[in-house]
This record gives C-alpha cells, structure tokens and sequence, in this order.
C-alpha cells in the first residue's frame, strides 16, 4: 500500500501517492495547467515529461523555476505557479 | 577509474560490462532509479516487459566495483591535466568527482514540431504520456490522440490503452509499406517480426485502428484536427477529421542529447536523417583521448543498439577484449537503425503547420510571424541572427526543443538548405543545465 502525502499548489491542498512527481500529482487529480506566460499570460502544463523542456516549472517552497516533471511531491511542500 | 554519466540502457551496459575485469566505475544520473527513460522501475504498470532491465540491475547491484550516483545533475565537465573533473548538483548541493576516463551515455528526447495549438496544456510528446504511466502509474488523459511518425507511437498508444485510457486514434504520417524499401533490414533482424506482432495484438484487443498519412494539424479547446498529408508532409485541404479529447501525444523521431559531449569538444557530424551526433570509432571511442561514447547520442537506434554500444564502449574503456560476434550483433542493429531512419524521415512540409500566431519558442514565446519578419523585414540570413533578433532558443531549453526547427524554418524562408556546420551549431550549447549564477561564480575553483 503506497502512502498518501499532502502538498498545496497555489493555496489548494493536494493529496497524491509519496513518489509521484508534483505535475504528476496535479494530472492526476485533473488539474492540468500549472503555470501561465510570462508574455503573453498563456496556460501551460507539462509538455516534454522528463526534464528537458522547461514547459512544466514551479516555484517549490520559494525556489522559482523547478521543473515539477521532476520533483517528487514531499508532504507539506507549497507549490506556487510563477507569476 | 571510470565516469559514465547515464543509467539508461547504454550507460548500464557500459558500466556492467567495464565492471567486469574490477574497473571501479561510478555511474552517475540525475533520475532516482536506474533504467533512464526506456526502462522505467514502476512495475504496478501491466504490459511493462523488464526481464532484460532486471537481470543487468541485478548484476550491477551485486558488482562490488560499481557506485551508483542517483538524482545527480551534471552540468560541466573539465580536463584537468590527465584526468576529467565533473562537477554535479545533487539535491541542491554542488559536487565533483575525477576519473582518467569517462563514458558518456547521455540518451535522447523526443523531437516536437510545432503545430496550432502544440503550447496548449494537453498537447505533450508521447515521452511525456509514457513517462507520467510507466514512471508516476498516472494516466495523462481519457480520450487521446496518438500522432507523430514512427515504431515508438505502438508502445506508447497500447500502454496507454491498457492502463484505461481511450486512444482516439493512431496516426502515423508515413506509409508503414514503406518498410518494403529496407528488407535486409528486416530479414537481419527477425525479433522485430515478433514484437510487431506483439503490437499487432494488442491494437486489435483495444479496438485501435492505426490510420497512415495523417497528421494532427491543430489542437483548440479540446478539439483536435487531424488532416491528411502527402508525402513531403504537406496537409491536404480536403479528408480533415475533427475529434474530441483531453490529451494528444505528438512525437517525431528523436533527438539525442549533446551537450556534454559537446562542452569538452567532442568532435560531431550530421546523421543520414539530418541529426547532430557524435563520430565515433568502431570501439566506440569519441575524437577525444579517454572519453567513450554510447547510445542515442552517436546515433539515434533504440534500446537494443544502445546496449551492445555500450557493452562494447564499457569492454574498451577497461581495456577488455572485445568479441566479433558483439560487433556483428551492433552491425545488424545498425542496419535496422538506419532503414528506421529510411522509412520514417521527418519531411519538410511541416514547416506549413504553423501559422503567423503559433508559438514556435515555446519558453520565449517567439511565434512564426517574428521569424519571418526577422528574416523578411531584419534581413537574418541564417538561424544564428534570426535567433539573436527574436530570442527563438535562448530560454531555459536553451533550444533543445525548437533550435533544430527554428533553423529549418528560417531556411525555408531564405530558400537555402541547412548546412551541417549549422546544424552542428545549433545543437550546442554552453552550459548542459541551468544552474544559479552564484554556483557559476563558485565553481571555478
């Protein structure tokens, strides 16, 4: 039995098995879009899936531009999109 | 001792296989689990084959003289004097390690084409699709779309059908009859009879039609088109298909990470199918003293070629012999890779996917129509201006997913073809992973 962990993206708590990526985590629970353009303020969510594309980044308990295809979910993290 | 940076196939065979005369290696990789993306450790997912990934685990957990460096990134390598210096980040912290010789192993990603609607969230590479199943046991969506050209779309639309999704349609822009061009190819490799069979059965238990000649075209508010092409990949205006869906998974064909390789100055040349590889020699030595190459990044092959080049980079690294049969075994594969090649080449026709307003810089946000006007209106003449006027590349990506496209479009409005010296050009890049200034300053000890 796969343990359950809590986190929060954007202020909403999220609860996912311990060892899913955060973009994981958030499709999983239908929430697809995890961030919006710099420029143009368009929707975006995870595109290349392992790393390479940068589509997918987060701010991870105040660090900006982590790639959230990568890092798995720890309980209590606060994901935020990047403004 | 012995560096080899990538745990995927190539780097687990070179590493079993250097191991074997007691070369200490260190295996480094910046995932958590061994395998890279072709074999993925999440077992709860059916259909997932790994009796090969299992017993060459197995035989590098048991290897005294292998130390397996996980969720390590590396983002520089130097010489110094006679031994190489990587410098990594494993989980935040910034660490080195020295070796006199090191394998690179370093895989490839999926090669995107832009398309209206590719920037949307749902649009992914099957990459992705594959990795959120096979890595994360979470299924991207219900209703999806599978398009792209190639083997790699089979495994991807079946995995996704037996973990429950509903694969709306497969669809290859290439003739599957034009394999009939490279029989050699196929009578030298019988095994792929039996998976293509393997593949055949479980598109018929999911009900999924493999459709040929067709293209997604544009992906809007749920909606996906799929239009019909010709062989130069061109969208023919009538026979367009419009489909509801959640996700669709575009994939063409691969394009191997360099950058390491490409930091040291590993000498590079340009594929029969127009990607930047590294040359190597029949041992799998690079153009530089003491560094192996193996895998994708000398050639995009597949998994089965990645293993004997790696076994046969990691026997050469530790100065074992290396048997004939391991090279005619390598030589049969790589007739395979190259009738791959053959048969499913990415056409240029593509290049009238995109519209004025499509993003193709997805991290700058550089549409078509800057492109163009870069070349029309600035006068760029070739990728490298283009690029400096609009920022095309230089996001965080640093143009690992539109640099390759970025320099054929510009070629098609110059009405010039892409030299190889650009080609080589555009695939480099100076740093192998964004890292915080402040690290940039410290590192150079």
């Amino acid at each position: 039995m796969t343990k359950k962990i809590s986190f929060t993206f954007n202020g909403q708590e999220f609860t996912c098995e311990s060892g899913q990526s955060i973009a994981a985590a958030l499709i999983a629970s239908d929430h697809r879009e995890l961030r919006t353009t710099r420029f143009g303020n368009e929707p975006r969510s995870i595109f290349c899936g392992i790393g390479v594309c940068f589509d997918c980044v987060v701010v991870i308990d105040g660090v900006a531009n982590q790639r959230s295809c990568l890092i798995e979910v720890k309980p209590g993290m606060k994901v935020e999109s990047a403004s | 001792m012995i560096i080899v940076i990538g745990a995927g196939p190539a780097g687990l065979a070179a590493a079993e296989a250097a191991s074997r005369n007691g070369t200490e290696v260190a295996l480094i990789d910046s995932a958590s689990r061994k395998g890279g993306q072709y074999w993925r450790h999440k077992t709860s997912v059916k259909g997932y084959k790994s009796d090969r990934a299992d017993s060459l685990f197995n035989k590098i957990e048991i290897a005294p003289s292998i130390t397996h460096i996980p969720e390590a990134t590396v983002w520089s390598i130097e010489k110094e004097g006679e031994l190489f210096r990587i410098n990594y980040l494993q989980g935040g912290e910034e660490s080195s390690l020295t070796a006199e010789k090191l394998i690179l192993a370093t895989g490839a990603y999926d090669r995107s084409l832009p398309f209206p609607g590719w920037d949307k969230p749902g649009s992914m590479t099957p990459g992705a699709a594959q990795s959120l199943l096979k890595g994360h046991g979470v299924l991207a969506g219900k209703r999806v779309i599978v398009s792209g050209t190639g083997p790699f779309l089979l495994p991807v639309a079946t995995g996704l059908a037996e973990s429950g999704a509903e694969i709306v349609g497969l669809f290859d822009a290439h003739n599957p009859l034009r394999w009939l061009m490279s029989p050699q190819a196929l009578l030298l490799n019988p095994g792929k009879f039996g998976e293509l069979i393997y593949y055949a059965k479980l598109l018929r238990k999911y009900k999924i039609v493999p459709h040929a000649k067709r293209a997604l075209s544009s992906f809007e508010d749920g909606v996906a088109t799929v239009s019909r092409v010709d062989s130069r990949f061109s969208l023919k205006s009538e026979g367009a298909q419009k489909f509801q869906v959640d996700v669709v998974a575009a994939g063409w064909g691969f394009l191997p990470d360099l950058s390491l390789g490409g930091l040291v100055g590993c000498k590079q040349r340009v594929d029969s199918d127009g990607t930047t590889i590294f040359a190597v020699d029949g041992d799998q030595r690079s153009s530089l003293e003491n560094i192996w190459i193996a895998g994708e990044a000398t050639g995009i092959g597949g998994a089965d070629l990645s293993l004997l080049e790696g076994e046969i980079a990691g026997l050469s690294a530790s100065g074992q012999h290396i048997k004939k049969s391991l090279r005619g075994n390598r030589f049969r594969k790589k007739i395979f890779a190259d009738a791959l090649k053959r048969t499913y080449p990415v056409r240029d026709g593509w290049r009238s996917w995109p519209q004025e307003l499509t993003t193709i810089c997805r991290c700058e946000e550089v549409k078509l129509g800057e492109i163009r006007d870069s070349v029309s209106e600035l006068g760029a003449e070739d990728s490298r201006t283009a690029k400096l006027f609009t920022r095309a590349g230089m996001g965080l990506c640093q143009g690992r997913v539109c640099s390759r496209n970025v320099s054929e479009l510009v070629a098609g409005f110059t009405h010039c073809t892409v030299s190889d010296s650009e080609r080589i050009a555009s695939s480099n890049r100076p740093i192998a992973s964004p890292i915080s200034l402040g690290l940039l300053g410290d590192g150079k000890k």
